[in-house]
């Protein structure tokens, strides 16, 4: 077995974890089993409270438990998968210890029920993230990817403290059940609330416009992109967009606004992710796309689907990183050009990374299909309520964006499972499977991906369109594959991402390097003037004071007679 | 006896000690007018004294003080000098401080 020639250093952190894991286990647990979804008024400060209640009260309902045990059996995978990953990094201890500090951020912003805990938590994951995803700092792409992620997500926190500051002049409480409460009486300032949270969360999640850090956050280790992308940074916004549902439930600007960046967001993520030719980079944009899909769900009011997507593909997409990890680990590279073949190699990573792939793809019976089927009949649900906060046309487009996007998705999934596993051997001739430290977190992962399905939700109709839709998009890729085509080259404009990036790439940088340049200037040539001028008038004054201080102490003496001499005539003239 | 005359006298002695110390450059000079101010003050001290017909002689009894000092003082003056000499050889204050 690998771990006794392992150093036990690394061991002292998974340790750790666990512990946390098993804290919040022993008290989410039981509350899963207590509370209905959204249980009002449980918390001591309702409407009315003293403003500034920094109370930390701890509070849960279902989904969030969930959310929370997600994230901490994650952690504890990341951080065992992370031994043999990392294990000897020379910087593996302060790794493994932001992990674990990126871990109680989320627990505070999923549990707390104070909105100003919830900023903290919320801010700590942002620092947590920036980072890890700079763990590699020696390489340029590290650095600028930890530095945009972390001012697209800063950008979007100024959405998150003015919500919180309209919600408390609003209600009068920072208790988002009191919040709740007081908006389940009588909502007011639904709109406003409701499009700074979705500033808020359209930041942290990546969403469209603010969804390029994502992908651009892919030098970060692999086990953190999987954390962040199943487990807690992307999860959080998500989360809060469905936490404080109800307080812009009424608001159609705000729902078809969201409606409206969930549609973009999923489809151009799937399309992007078909294009990539990096295996990493493609599951990045594939997580764009799923989160979208949990937005759909939330605008059309159904928050709880959202959620119990997001529990889902927190699962699959941490088993997709992960194995991604793996072949990263074999191959040397996560080009999808150097892999290839790879099924014969690696057969644990390929079962378990094709238990992955169809989770994404939405194949029977894999919990993506479930929870994607609940989405998509929460959707369909929505086209026809009458009088539903989200205007029905809307709903028909979100409908129709979903499945296209779940045709792209199965396309896409299918794409990369056939390039990474089967077709020639290419570069990595000697590959070899990861050791068990790795693979073990993908058979956890594999097990859950159906273990997780047991006594879903079907909605039967939804289920045979969306398998239809899926099978025809794996269909078609392989047909493709079989007629021999290397599934090469995409359209040019995919490959480039349409240049959406090039404001936060190009325009952006050059407008801030302009203002910056001209407040330098203006610093320069007018501020500057003030004290450069004082400063040269003492220098003068001086220069002229140096002529008298001509160390020849007979002019002193001169200068002393003289003195007294005039003393003496003013005396005389003043008496 | 005016008082005016020993005033006049005085006066001359001072002015006369001041052009010495502000215009010589030889330190052995400055330090002779040095010396001729202070007997200016001397005779000024005197004449006072007499004019105010002091029993207690204080103006006579300051000039003594006045003579004891400047013998020490010019006693002193003049160590420096010999030691500005040695060091330096000459006694041009102009020359020393270049």
């Amino acid at each position: 077995m690998n771990l006794r020639n392992r150093p036990r250093g690394p061991w002292v952190y998974v340790a750790v974890t666990a512990v946390l894991a098993a804290v919040v286990a022993a008290w989410a647990v039981p509350e899963l089993r207590e509370h209905g979804w959204l249980v009002f008024g449980q918390s001591s400060s309702g409407p009315g409270a003293p403003l500034p209640s920094l109370s930390p009260d701890l509070f849960l309902f279902p989904q969030a438990a969930q959310i929370i045990l997600l994230a901490v059996g994650i952690g504890v995978l990341v951080q065992i998968y992370s031994t043999a990953y990392l294990g000897h990094h020379p910087r593996y201890r302060s790794y493994a210890l932001i992990i674990v500090l990126f871990l109680v951020a989320m627990i505070a912003v999923v549990g707390t029920t104070n909105l100003w805990v919830l900023l903290v938590g919320w801010e700590v994951m942002g620092v947590c993230s920036y980072l890890l995803i700079g763990h590699e700092w020696q390489t340029a792409e590290a650095r600028s990817g930890a530095a945009k992620a972390f001012l697209v997500t800063r950008v979007a926190d100024l959405g998150l403290v003015m919500a919180i500051i309209v919600i408390g002049a609003t209600y009068g409480t920072y208790d988002i059940n009191g919040a709740q409460a007081g908006a389940l009486q009588d909502p007011k300032n639904g709109t406003l609330i409701g499009l700074l949270v979705l500033l808020a969360v359209v930041g942290k999640s990546a969403q469209f416009p603010l969804h390029s850090w994502l992908p651009d956050a892919m030098p970060g280790p692999t086990p953190i992109t999987a954390l962040i992308h199943a487990a807690t940074m992307v999860a959080a916004g998500v989360y809060l967009a469905a936490r404080l549902f109800p307080l812009y439930a009424d608001s159609e600007v705000v729902l078809t606004s969201m409606a409206v960046i969930a549609a973009i967001t999923m489809l151009m993520g799937a399309l992007f992710a078909l294009a990539q030719t990096d295996l990493k980079r493609a599951l990045a944009w594939s997580t764009v796309s799923q989160l979208a899909l949990m937005f759909a769900a939330v605008s059309v009011g159904l928050a709880e689907s959202g959620l119990d997507h997001l529990v889902a593909h927190g699962v699959f997409k941490a088993l997709l990183f992960l194995g991604c990890g793996c072949l990263m680990h074999a191959v040397g590279s996560s080009s999808l050009s150097a892999m290839g073949g790879l099924r014969r190699a690696m057969p644990v990573t390929f079962w378990t990374m094709t238990i992955g792939f169809a989770a994404l793809a939405g194949v029977v019976p894999t919990v993506g299909f479930f929870t994607k089927d609940s989405v998509l009949a929460a959707i369909d649900f929505a086209t026809e309520v009458e009088n539903g906060p989200l205007p029905n046309g809307m709903a028909w487009v979100l409908l129709v964006v979903a499945l296209l996007t779940t045709f792209v998705t199965a396309a896409y999934a299918t794409r990369l499972w056939l390039l990474a596993f089967f077709g020639p051997v290419r570069e990595a001739r000697d590959a070899h499977e990861a050791p068990r430290t790795m693979t073990g977190p993908l058979i956890v992962l594999a097990v859950a991906t159906f273990a997780l399905s047991i006594g879903k939700h079907l909605d039967a109709r939804i289920g045979v369109i969306s398998t239809i839709v899926a099978a025809l998009g794996i269909g078609a890729v392989v047909a493709l594959w079989r007629r021999g085509s290397a599934l090469g080259p995409a359209p040019a404009p995919l490959v480039s991402e349409l240049g959406l990036d090039r404001p936060f790439s190009r325009w952006i940088p050059a407008v801030v390097t302009s203002l910056s340049r001209l407040v330098v200037d203006l610093d320069r040539d007018a501020v500057d003037v003030y004290p450069r001028g004082g400063a040269s008038l003492v220098g003068l004054a001086s220069n002229g004071l140096q002529m008298a201080q001509s160390r020849n102490v007979q002019r002193y003496a001169t200068a002393i007679a003289l003195g007294v001499v005039v003393l003496v005539v003013i005396g005389v003239v003043a008496t | 006896m005016s008082l005016l005359y020993p005033l006049l006298l005085s006066s001359a002695l001072f002015g006369i000690g001041l052009y010495g110390v502000l215009a010589r450059r030889n330190a052995v000079l400055m330090l002779l007018g040095v010396e001729l101010m202070l007997n200016a003050v001397n005779l000024n001290l005197v004449a006072f004294d007499a004019w105010f017909a002091d029993q207690l002689h204080t103006g006579q009894v300051l000039t003594l003080f006045t003579i004891a000092v400047a013998a020490a003082e010019i006693g002193l003056g003049l160590a420096i000098v010999l030691a500005l000499f040695r060091a330096v050889r000459t006694v041009d204050v102009d020359e020393v401080g270049r």
